[in-house]
This record gives C-alpha cells, structure tokens and sequence, in this order.
C-alpha cells in the first residue's frame, strides 16, 4: 500500500499535514498535546522516539513506502536519539547498548500494543521505577498516541513523520 | 489482568478512571488530552452517533469497560 486512500492526500503526505489540511481545529489541539507530551520533564524524549520507531516496525507502519524506516530513524536522530540505538532498536532486550530505563520503556510498548491486558504488574513497576509516577502517566499517554498515529497512518498510506 | 489501578493517586479509588484518576498526576498534559479529545469527540463531519457505536465496538473488542 503506497497510495494515499483518502482524495487530497498524497502517498507522501505525512498524517499530521493531512490532518492540517481537512480539520485544522483538531490538527492544532494534536499537536499541542503531542508538544506536552513530547516536552515532559519526567520522560525523555529520547525514550518516546525509540518507542516511536519499534511500534512502527512491528506494526509494519514504515513498511508501506520505500526507506520509510529510515525517514523515521532520521526524524529520531533529529531529535536526539542516538543512531547507533535507532538502527538497533529490534534487539533492545539483549543489546548492552540499551539502557535499564529504555528496555523498561520499549518492554512496556511492545506489550502495550500487542496486548495491553497482558500487560503485568511488574512491567509498569518498572517503568514506574525509570521514570516515576508522573513519568509512567506521561509515557502511557504518548504511547496510546503513538499507537492511534501509526495505526492510522498505515490504514490511510500516509506517512508518520517525528510529530513534534 | 488487573483491576488495581498501577500506578495509585492520593485520595482516589479504583473507580476514578483514566481521566479523573491517573491523569491528574500529568495537569497540563490532562488539559491538552481533554482539549483534542473534546475536539475529537464534539467537531467533525461525522455525527456522534456513529462516534459512539466505533467506541463502544472498540471496548468490546478489547474487553474494556470504559
């Protein structure tokens, strides 16, 4: 699926600039919340981007358009995740490149969006451990945005796009 | 499954919701989410109607009680 769906957007469109286009009102209210969320103090947004990008890989988001993994590990990098850890991020539970915060991070979005009733007590301690309370709430808002921008963007053969 | 909430907030039962519960914790982050969500939920060319048969359809397929 490499055509955009929808008439008036285009296969390279990014989802936020379809959005823009056909409902502006919800477009700015988006990206004001993707800014808070992209912003907060308790969770780097270093750890939001490697979320980003392993969500895509296994929802297949990237895959619909030639380098569409590679548009969105350079969105990553612009934001400042390393590019050693953007190109490796699939193997995060055994690469000592990862830290103990990020593996609780990116444990906590695999589950969450393969099943999130399985996800277990322990997964949100841990997190809760890296990231704090208000950490934990902030990061469990951006992945359920992550999540509906990615499904959404693969569903209409847009292009997800760094957000913020 | 849990029906504990995991991360807990001072004064609030199991029963706060997502919303009202947890989300206080994140104050600006809350408003900007009610802010979208009510945009969301409220503008649009699709009536709320069938907002609200995509909402309750989702829940079942997930088994939420929301």
């Amino acid at each position: 699926m490499t055509d955009a769906w929808l008439p008036g957007f285009e296969a390279d469109d990014s989802l936020a600039a379809a959005v823009a286009r056909a409902l502006p009102q919800l477009a700015q209210r988006r990206q004001r919340l993707d800014a808070r969320a992209w912003s907060n103090a308790s969770v780097p947004a270093t750890l939001l981007e490697l979320a980003r990008l392993r969500m895509a890989q296994l929802l297949g988001a990237a895959r619909g358009r030639p380098g569409g993994e590679l548009e969105l590990r350079t969105a990553a990098v612009a934001a400042g995740l390393d590019a050693d850890k953007a190109a490796h991020v699939s193997s995060w539970p055994t690469d000592p490149r990862f830290t103990e915060a990020e593996r609780a991070g990116l444990g906590l979005a695999e589950q969450f969006l393969i099943d999130a009733k399985g996800v277990r007590d322990e997964d949100v301690a841990a997190v809760r451990d890296a990231l704090g309370d208000r950490g934990a709430v902030a990061f469990t808002v951006a992945l359920a945005l992550l999540e509906g921008e990615l499904r959404a963007a693969a569903m209409l053969g847009l292009v997800t796009k760094q957000a913020t | 499954v849990t029906v504990r909430p995991r991360i807990p907030v001072e004064g609030l039962g199991a029963d706060a919701g997502f919303r009202g519960g947890v989300l206080r914790l994140e104050p600006e982050l809350c408003e900007a989410f009610l802010s979208y969500y009510g945009t969301l939920w409220s503008r649009g060319v699709l009536d709320h109607t069938a907002k609200e048969i995509a909402r309750i359809r989702n829940a079942r397929l997930v088994d939420c009680g929301y």
